[in-house]
């Protein structure tokens, strides 16, 4: 027993093959293997927060993660983060405050200070506290790592780095699947909402907003499903958007560049696409950061293409999305909504253009008039819907 | 310290789970997060470790009317952030935030943590508190468990040695429900020292009084009407229930219950 495997990940950007034991934790296999010694070790039992590291754009703890549990995963240490304006903003932050001073527990603490930052934009200095309470420091007395959090959550670049959509969860909130679920309650009768039509439960994005909306395409459905099921493509319609990259399997990364009246806001975020081709109807799940705004979006978003009886085709939308930071307060519902009108009445021409073989409009950021942030909040939002999560 | 040497296996789907899992002496490991430092203190010597934390029965999640069902393999981190769906409005996401730490709850499951019965842990206690039922599947095929039958000791349960936890049934509260939760504990992100939950429940009448962090599986109060309404005291009822305890010992629980009690009250009144 115990022969020794092999473990395929992705470190710090570079894919790796390597043997591993079962038995070796995530910390021993980067430290031994990867000589990544900027990785710390203190307690082995998840209590002092010195290995903590990011697996999948999420900080976890690495002296209690197996390193053969992390096939296929995405590995970021704090060697990994060369080019990363906010970590580089944190570790200056940092040296000027004085949070740190033997080090032993700063490969730790930037990677929970990074986490904060990226998912707490509101944090105060007790929600710092609190969030830091899982990484012991011997030397600072915690006075100037706060203080270096709080510094730069005033003003942060955007995170490079962001969680990876989880792996296999089948029957989600969002469920437009009239599949039975394996796990149907006994006895309780199933909500026949979401049967025939794109729907989506709010549960999936709690305090989230609704949003419903059908979208007429001039072309067969067999045309604009061709259209819709190549993201690229669908991106290309938003206006504004763009992908950093092909995308990688379901995920895409990109940004959506929103000019409203004076106002400019470049979201960028991740997005998680599926398609269901013979029921042609999909889902998306994104989200994404505005660093300007230092607002956040998350967004879902149900659709399912339709035959319409003059040969054309609808695209039915459900979606719900849910707005952080400073743009919150600008995104009341109806004028967002009001906003995603206007947008999705021009992807519908773009894609009806793409659908029929026209050319297709610019994707250059036209600025759209309207209500200042709010609207860069609706515009993310739609290209992450319809780009996808 | 190291773990002791032990083989390891990721199961791709639930069959395959129990094929492997078949004979009993291969343990289920999920997010790692109890077990893992178990390993590396070497407390547990397991000879084969089957992942369980990407199977997609586990990692399902299935709405009705009356309930909603919660996969095993969901982690804490996703029901704080609401990326599942939250039956009570916002009671297990708030009490998912205050598990441990985020870098524990983005890799620690729900079911990981019934499982493993650590009779200071926050789901047992939540669970227990709302009536939820587990999932249970093995050789013998699926059963239902009631949450309270669910822990028979310190990090004993009722899953036989070749079966596992699939997922977690909540009920969904009735109109008007509330609910009491608190957990005193040192520091953020440690255990309970003492817990307490409430579950006041008159549409669907469901009235449930648990006691949590007792260093045996939870307590459920025989006479939850009698709390709520201020007939019985909290130090009454948990001497009556925990005769061989010392009053001294339940200090802290007199004092969870009491707050889990007044916040549920206060849930009910506020509507
Ligand atoms: C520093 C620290 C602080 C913590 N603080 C708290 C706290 O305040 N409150 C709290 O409640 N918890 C706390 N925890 C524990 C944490 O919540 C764990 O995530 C959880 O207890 C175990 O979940 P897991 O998925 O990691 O399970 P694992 O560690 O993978 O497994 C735990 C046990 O359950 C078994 N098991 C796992 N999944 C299944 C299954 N599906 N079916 C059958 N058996 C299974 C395993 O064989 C093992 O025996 C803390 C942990 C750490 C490291
Ligand atoms: S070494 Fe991992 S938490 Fe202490
Ligand atoms: S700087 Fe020494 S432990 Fe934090």
């Amino acid at each position: 027993m115990s022969g020794t495997t092999e473990v395929t990940l992705r470190l710090n950007g570079r894919a790796i093959t390597l043997p591993a034991e079962p038995r070796s934790h995530l910390a021993d296999f980067l430290r031994e293997q990867h000589l990544l010694t900027g990785t710390h070790i203190g307690c082995e039992h998840g209590v002092c927060g010195a290995c903590t590291l990011f697996v999948d754009g999420r900080p976890v703890r690495s002296c209690i993660t197996l390193a053969v549990a992390c096939q296929d995963a995405e590995v970021t240490t704090v060697e990994g983060f060369e080019e990363d304006a906010l970590m580089g903003r944190l570790r200056q932050a940092f040296s000027r405050h004085h949070g740190l001073q033997c080090g032993y527990c700063t490969p730790g603490m930037l990677a929970t200070a990074y986490d904060i930052v990226r998912r707490l934009p509101d944090a105060d200095a007790p929600r710092i506290r609190r969030e830091l309470a899982g990484n012991l420091c011997r030397c600072t007395g915690y006075a100037g790592i706060v203080a270096a959090i709080q510094e730069v959550l005033q003003d942060p670049p955007p995170a490079k780095l962001v969680p990876v959509a989880r792996k296999s969860r089948n029957a989600p909130a969002v469920s437009p699947s009239p599949r039975p679920s394996p796990l149907r309650g006994e006895g309780a009768e199933r909500s026949e909402a979401g049967e025939g039509d794109a729907a989506v439960t709010a549960g999936e994005i709690p305090d989230g907003v609704r949003l419903t909306r059908s979208l007429p395409v001039a072309a067969s459905p067999d045309r604009v499903w061709a259209v819709l099921s190549d993201i690229p493509t669908v991106v290309s319609c938003i206006p504004g958007a763009a992908l950093d990259g092909p995308p990688e399997g379901e995920t895409l990364r990109g940004r959506c560049q929103v000019a409203v009246g004076p106002m400019r806001a470049a979201f960028q975020g991740t997005a998680r696409v599926s398609l269901d081709a013979a029921a042609r109807r999909g889902r998306v799940r994104g989200q994404g950061r505005d660093g300007l705004s230092r607002s956040g979006l998350e967004g879902a978003l149900d659709f399912a293409l339709e035959p319409l009886p003059d040969g054309g085709s609808r695209i039915d939308l459900a979606m719900v999305y849910r707005l952080k930071g400073p743009l919150a307060q600008f995104g009341r519902p109806a004028l967002v909504e009001a906003i995603a009108d206007r947008l999705l009445a021009e992807v519908g021409a773009a894609l009806t253009a793409r659908a029929t073989g026209a050319e297709a409009a610019p994707a250059a950021p036209r600025p759209l008039r309207g209500l200042p942030l709010l609207g860069a909040a609706a515009i993310a939002l739609i290209k992450r819907v319809l780009r996808r999560e | 310290m190291k773990p002791a040497p032990f083989d390891y296996s990721a199961a791709g789907d639930l069959s395959d789970a129990r094929r492997l899992l078949a004979g009993g002496a291969a343990k289920p490991v999920s997010g790692s997060q109890s077990l893992g430092p178990m390993l590396n203190l070497r407390l547990a010597r397991p000879g084969r470790l089957v992942d369980v934390s990407a199977l997609p029965e586990l990692r399902a999640v299935a709405e009705t009317a009356g309930a909603v069902t919660l996969g095993a393999a969901i982690t804490h981190a996703e029901i704080e952030d609401g990326e599942v769906p939250d039956p009570t409005g916002g009671w297990l996401r708030e009490a998912a935030g205050n598990i441990a730490y985020r870098a524990v709850r983005n890799r620690g499951t729900l079911g990981g943590s019934l499982a493993h019965a650590d009779p200071a842990a926050d789901w047992l206690i939540v669970m227990t508190g709302l009536g939820a039922t587990a999932i249970v599947e093995g050789p013998q095929g699926r059963r239902r468990v009631a949450i309270e039958d669910f822990a028979v000791g310190p990090f004993v349960t009722a899953l036989g040695a070749e079966e596992l936890l699939v997922a977690v049934e909540v009920p969904r509260p009735g109109a008007g429900a509330s609910w009491g939760y608190w957990k005193f504990a040192r520091q953020v992100g440690e255990f309970a020292k003492a817990s307490a939950a409430v579950l006041l429940d008159r549409q669907k009448g469901r009235l449930r009084c648990a006691v949590g962090a007792l260093g045996r599986p939870p307590l459920l109060l025989g006479d939850p009407e009698g709390l709520i309404e201020g007939q019985v005291s909290p130090a009454a009822a948990l001497r009556a229930a925990l005769p061989e305890r010392p009053a001294e010992a339940l200090v802290l629980h007199v004092t969870a219950l009491t707050r889990a009690l007044a916040q549920a009250r206060g849930g009910e009144e506020g509507r």
